[in-house]
């Protein structure tokens, strides 16, 4: 399948009306607005306006405060390290997610929250990350998927006169009939855009578009994305790639731990000066002073390769030593630890106190001595009907069985004894994991993978989701862990947690080794610097 | 909450006991040494199903093979019967084939990663086909009345009680047995916790396969026949059992002792119905309704 070929959209007619399948299609908004042809004022006027959104997940603030304005006509970038808030504003704004507070207004009139539908209708569309195209259908049948013209019977050929038009304006060199699921990746997408298009779209949000994209096809969704600036419409762009949002942005928004640090034109910013609103802040004291005294070194990898989520990562780790892996989600981090972990079949060596191994079970890489502590506790941690205990002993129940019969008792004392040490907060060892907290859900999933002793724990994304007072509990048992010799493989999005805890971080980007810092070298400009493309 | 909980984990028993308070006050044939020693030789066999088919619901899989296992397990130790072994090789021969099955299966679903809906579905097919082929769809009788034995009252009840005892031994005393429930609980923690998801799950379709190996023996017993469509829908009614009895069919949890119960509650259920002389066709229906009710309260609990 050729990907769109938007060679002359150049060319394209300017302030040339966009066409509409609104004429054809029973759901018309026509009263809400103008339509985008000749109105000039509406394409420099205010879009969308939000100001103090608000909103928490258990305790943990994703959004505390921010602001945030939209022109139709103008591209505005959305930057954040993850977890500032970015993914939580733009569910707001496709009304995905209710605020908890402030309000949001798209053209003078609230928007109905908590019903993506009905904002999507009224002309704010989201193309996510992870497309919500269904494969198995054509691209004409995706784009009026929910909306048919039919009377009774589907009209095929209007439908797909409708999308056509739309494709030609867009340069998209795909047939109407085409299977999406046929599609490249970049094809995909614009059927995603032609969609927005199709209901009349006034704001276009963009997740991270150009991860999945090739160097080409970028240029290609650029010139789209500029072409439909020139109509009119609002563009939120999201992404990691900084020289995207100076070739691409009229404006720049800076999350950060859920506020709206900067706002302003993208012409005089340097990509320093970015930067540094992305990640300013002091790395405190919430983490405690560590003394590594590093040992014999306990794993090494050694060009370990899964294309395409990594290749060529190499790193150790020594004893009583905690390493961060640090890069952007997607940088192919958590791959790279499930390989080690035996739970992802790779290429390349493993070193396992100077012994080569290679496990191909998390099964046998836990009889080994490592063990992986996921970052989906809900996903691939938790045993959620099951009482704690059970949570905790599952690993290593045949330490508790005597001729192949289980002994309860050893087995309560055992898992009452780590429950203790790691401060687990659980009722009653019978109390059903779901019902415990985050904090003491991870504390228990570390309990489990430390029942035994271990020589090397990875700990992925150790405090997601983890309030404040479990964070620091988990820091305290990282430093007493590594103490006592245990050797820490940590992941984290969060670049305080990893300058904080880290006593040497390896970078990853696009599934490559970056880069390595030791603790002292190690500075948020410097991490960053490496995790993003420059 | 907790009132939820305790209800939901004990209704199945406090049913069961209210069926047999309200039969036995409302009927004189029901609390019956003859009668009960009736419904007990009529519902074993598929408490002995349910027991190896919560297994492999615990680990949300499904075993629809069990039915058509029964069929070719009773066939086949008829044939050993007529030719003049014992009833142990009989035991043993039915055993054996239920394993067969049921390690075929297993294989298939952790392999293949076939569904176990369709390998089994197929599976029963084939049981159900082999049973005929061994046979010429023919009835193998003239078994000798000593195999009649195995199945009386007291033999199918000791029988019945050691299925149960050893299988709550080995899920709730072995780690294997806590495998399952982790398996079916959360696969994915389950295999990053070292368990081997494979093994646990090969390994409850072969321990479905024996039960129904078992069973199988037990109905050619009780028929004194090898008789090629014997277990005809007893799957139904293992699955019946087990989901009456509380066990998800998402996995993960339930109880050896509620599928007992399940299974019986379901039999106490048509022996009441048949001594009140309802119809058939009304007892379909309101096995149907039964059914239904016990699947809303598993989605009531959570």
């Amino acid at each position: 399948m050729s990907p769109p070929s938007l060679a002359d959209s150049n060319e394209l007619r300017r302030g040339e009306p966009l066409p509409s399948l609104a004429d054809s299609n029973e759901l018309r908004r026509g009263e809400l607005l103008p339509s985008l042809d000749g109105s000039n004022e509406l394409r420099r006027g205010k879009l969308l306006s939000a100001s103090g959104l608000a909103k928490s997940y258990g305790g943990a603030h994703a959004l505390a405060g921010v602001d945030f304005t939209l022109d139709a006509g103008e591209i505005h970038a959305l930057v954040g390290e993850n977890g500032a808030g970015k993914s939580t504003l733009i569910k707001i704004l496709g009304g995905a997610v209710v605020p908890d507070g402030g309000e949001v207004t798209f053209l003078e009139r609230p928007l109905p929250s908590g019903d993506p539908r009905t904002v999507r209708e009224r002309g704010i569309a989201t193309v996510h990350q992870e497309f919500t195209l269904v494969k198995d259908l054509s691209v004409a049948d995706n784009i009026f998927l929910g909306r048919e013209l039919a009377r009774p019977f589907l009209r095929r050929g209007e439908m797909n006169a409708g999308v056509q038009r739309i494709l030609d304006t867009l340069g998209v060199e795909v047939p109407p009939s085409a299977r999406v699921g046929d599609l490249s990746v970049a094809g995909q997408q614009m059927v995603e855009i032609a969609r927005a298009l199709a209901i009349d779209a006034k704001v276009l949000i963009l997740d991270e578009p150009s991860a999945t994209l090739s160097g080409l096809e970028v240029e290609r969704l650029f010139t789209v994305l500029r072409q439909l600036r020139l109509r009119g419409l609002g563009i939120i762009y999201i992404s990691h790639r900084l020289e995207e949002i100076f070739d691409l942005a009229d404006r720049v928004t800076v999350l950060r731990d859920g506020r709206t640090v900067s706002t302003g034109a993208a012409a005089g910013l340097t990509r320093a000066q970015l930067i540094r609103s992305m990640v300013g802040r002091d790395v405190s004291e919430e983490f405690p002073a560590r003394h590594p005294q590093p040992g014999a070194v306990v794993l090494e990898v050694d060009h370990l390769s899964a294309p395409p989520r990594f290749s060529d990562v190499s790193f150790s780790v020594r004893q009583g030593e905690i390493v961060g892996l640090a890069g952007l989600v997607g940088a192919g981090r958590t791959s790279t630890a499930l390989a080690i972990a035996g739970a992802l079949h790779a290429s390349g060596a493993v070193r396992l106190n100077g012994r080569p191994v290679r496990f191909r079970s998390p099964a046998e890489a836990i009889e080994h001595g490592i063990a992986y502590v996921t970052e989906d506790r809900k996903g691939r941690g938790i045993f959620p009907v099951m009482g704690t205990g059970e949570n905790i002993t599952i690993a290593y129940l045949r330490a508790y069985a005597r001729a192949g019969l289980l002994r309860p008792p050893a087995e309560r004392a055992a898992a009452a004894a780590k429950a203790r040490e790691f401060d687990v907060r659980a009722a009653r060892l019978s109390q059903p994991a779901s019902t415990l907290s985050g904090g003491n859900q991870q504390k228990m999933l570390l309990a489990r993978y430390l029942l035994k002793r271990r020589d090397l724990v990875i700990l992925d994304e150790p405090t997601r989701g983890v309030d404040v007072g479990a964070r620091a509990e988990i820091y305290g048992l990282m430093n007493r862990l590594t103490a006592e010799g245990l050797a820490i493989l940590m992941i984290s999005s969060e670049l305080p947690e990893v300058l904080g805890m880290a006593d040497r971080i390896v970078v990853l980007r696009e599934g490559r080794t970056m880069g390595e810092l030791a603790r002292a070298a190690a500075t948020p400009e410097r991490v960053m610097g490496l995790a993003t493309r420059t | 909450m907790r009132l939820r909980h305790a209800l939901s984990n004990y209704a199945i028993f406090v049913a069961l006991v209210a069926e047999c308070v309200v039969l036995a006050v409302a009927t004189d044939a029901f609390f019956t040494v003859d009668n009960l020693s009736n419904v007990l030789r009529q519902n074993a066999f598929t408490a002995i199903l349910a027991a190896g088919m919560t297994f492999v619901i615990l680990t949300a899989g499904i075993d629809l093979s069990v039915g058509s296992v029964v069929g070719l397990t009773g066939v086949v130790a008829s044939d050993v019967l007529v030719h003049g072994y014992g009833t142990p090789a009989a035991l043993a021969a039915g055993l054996l084939v239920g394993l067969l099955v049921g390690t075929i299966n297993g294989i298939t679903v952790t392999r293949l990663r076939i569904p176990a809906f369709i390998v089994t579905l197929a599976m029963m097919l084939v049981a159900r086909g082999a049973a005929y082929k061994y046979t010429d769809a023919r009835t193998i009788s003239g078994l000798p009345p000593s195999f009649g034995v195995l199945s009386s009252s007291l033999s199918t009840a000791v029988i019945m009680a050691g299925v149960f005892v050893v299988a709550w031994i080995l899920l709730m005393r072995t780690p294997f047995g806590r495998h399952v429930y982790a398996t079916g609980g959360n696969r994915d923690a389950a295999w990053l916790s070292g368990v081997r998801v494979d093994r646990v799950e090969f390994s409850v379709y072969a321990i479905s396969g024996i039960a129904a190996g078992l069973a199988g023996v037990l109905v050619a017993s009780r028929l004194n026949a090898g008789y090629p469509r014997a277990g005809e829908f007893y799957e139904l009614d293992a699955i019946a059992a087990v989901v009456v009895g509380g066990t998800s069919l998402f996995g993960g949890r339930g109880s050896l002792w509620g599928t007992l119960a399940g299974a019986f509650f379901i039999g106490v259920l048509n022996n009441g119905l048949n001594l009140f002389r309802v119809s058939s066709y009304d007892q379909l229906i309101v096995k149907g309704a039964v059914l239904l009710i016990a699947a809303s309260l598993d989605r009531w609990r959570r």
